[in-house]
């Protein structure tokens, strides 16, 4: 009995000590894994999303509140001096855990720009397809909401990987839902009003 | 048993993965260039140190019977701590090793060295033990992605060795290549120990992986019929 006990004593405190070890670990390198998610992860997606833009849609981010009280990154893009598009990070369930996808949105008229894959677990060879230009080419221009062809809609789905593309369709309805949520709020910070402090900045980098 | 001699034992006589040939799932993985093969290996030292450091210490109070449920907790906990270290500052390495940083939990060097010197020795041999066979593993992997790097892409650490009338041997950075540049380099080590015991006048090993000592010394033990 008092081996047991010991036995659950030791595993116990091991346990405690690792979990409230990592935990401090965790909170500490949040904002630097952050920033590097940014550089390479997100940063590359959204360049890829808007090409020819002429801000710097990382540096030029802005995090908004929404309704249930999260907060979302949103990148703008620029072109001409004017905000032509946004950029939302939003998530999906796919086969290995959630997948992250950039969508990019056109704020004239409210369609997909086009989209870019941030992080994903799909198993390698068949759900790590959907990164591929076939698959993500099929998002461009399209207007929402989108759906996967089986769900009457006009995404065709990854052969062998239906999940996966689910997950990313998923992911990017969930963008879209935050674009429509915060579309005004998006408009009055970046476009509408001339004494916009950010505005300015823009322009001012467009004449230089 | 001193401090050198464990040191030393993980930098030849029982280099990982070419004399035991243990932990050879992220050897053969990720050496597709030495950058990848470094990283690997810092990452592997850095778990293989602290594990058999903190294995070492609390050696006296881990029950028997769970020994082996403590060592797999402290060893995870460490890769989790280095994946996230990692995420935060070398993102662009975390991204190119990929899953094979978690997979370290089940690296049977770290569970072995445990199990087999840490858990039996104090912390000054652990930590020489610990250090050698880190550093061992690490120089290993540098050098078959050197290898490999070389050979398939024409370059050492990203920069251009060749000219550029060199053609890359693509197959090499492929998991081809992995397998030949191990054997060739297996076949050259027991090559070496040929002649290096045929110098000392003594007989070759026959299979060395068994003993990893010189026969000379062995007094025979119950594997020696293996042989």
């Amino acid at each position: 009995m008092k081996s047991i006990i010991n036995m659950i004593g030791v595993l116990s405190l091991l346990c405690a000590v690792a979990g409230f070890g990592l935990a401090y670990l965790k909170q500490n390198t949040a904002l630097p894994i952050e920033n590097q998610l940014l550089t390479y992860v997100q940063g590359p997606a959204i360049l890829k999303v808007f090409q020819g833009i002429e801000n710097s849609p990382i540096d030029d981010r802005k995090s908004f509140k929404l309704e249930n009280g999260k907060s979302v990154n949103i990148f703008p893009a620029f072109k001409n001096g004017e905000l032509v598009g946004v950029a939302i990070e939003g998530f999906g369930q796919g086969y290995g855990g959630s997948i992250g996808v950039i969508s990019g949105f056109d704020i004239k008229n409210d369609a997909l720009v086009s989209i870019g894959i941030t992080t994903m677990r799909e198993t390698p060879g068949l759900g790590t397809v959907i990164a591929n230009d076939p698959f993500t080419k099929m998002f461009v221009g399209k207007a929402l909401p989108v759906t996967l062809k089986k769900d009457g809609g006009e995404i065709d789905a990854v052969s062998g990987a239906t999940i996966s593309s689910q997950g990313a369709v998923l992911a990017v309805a969930e963008a879209g839902s935050i674009y429509n949520a915060l579309k005004a709020q998006i408009i009055k910070t970046w476009k509408d009003g001339d004494n916009n402090e950010f505005l300015q900045g823009i322009h001012q980098r467009v004449v230089e | 048993m001193s401090f050198y001699k464990e040191f030393t034992k993980g930098l030849w006589n029982e280099l990982p993965p070419f004399r035991l040939l243990l932990g050879l799932c992220p050897v053969l993985a990720v050496t597709k260039s030495a950058q990848n093969g470094l990283g690997m290996g810092v990452a592997v030292l850095f778990v293989l140190l602290l594990s058999n450091i903190i294995v070492s210490l609390v050696r006296d109070i881990i029950p028997k019977k769970v020994r082996i449920a403590c060592f797999v907790t402290i060893s995870a906990t460490l890769v989790v701590a280095v994946e996230l270290l990692m995420q935060a500052y070398t993102y662009p390495l975390y991204q190119q090793l990929g899953i094979f940083v978690p997979l370290i939990v089940v690296n049977c060097i770290i569970l072995g060295r445990a199990e087999a010197f840490a858990a039996k020795n104090p912390v000054y041999l652990a930590v020489a033990d610990g250090l050698g066979m880190g550093i061992g593993f690490t120089l290993s992997l540098t050098f078959l992605g050197s290898l490999r790097e070389i050979i398939g892409a024409g370059t050492f650490f990203g920069v251009p060795v060749f000219g550029e009338y060199y053609q890359p041997f693509t197959m090499m950075i492929e998991a081809p290549g992995a397998f030949i540049c191990l054997g060739c380099i297996l076949g050259f080590m027991n090559y070496l120990n040929r002649i290096q015991s045929r110098r000392k006048g003594l007989a070759a090993h026959k299979n060395p992986t068994v003993c990893g000592s010189t026969c000379a010394q062995c007094g025979g033990c119950s594997k020696a019929n293996l042989s």
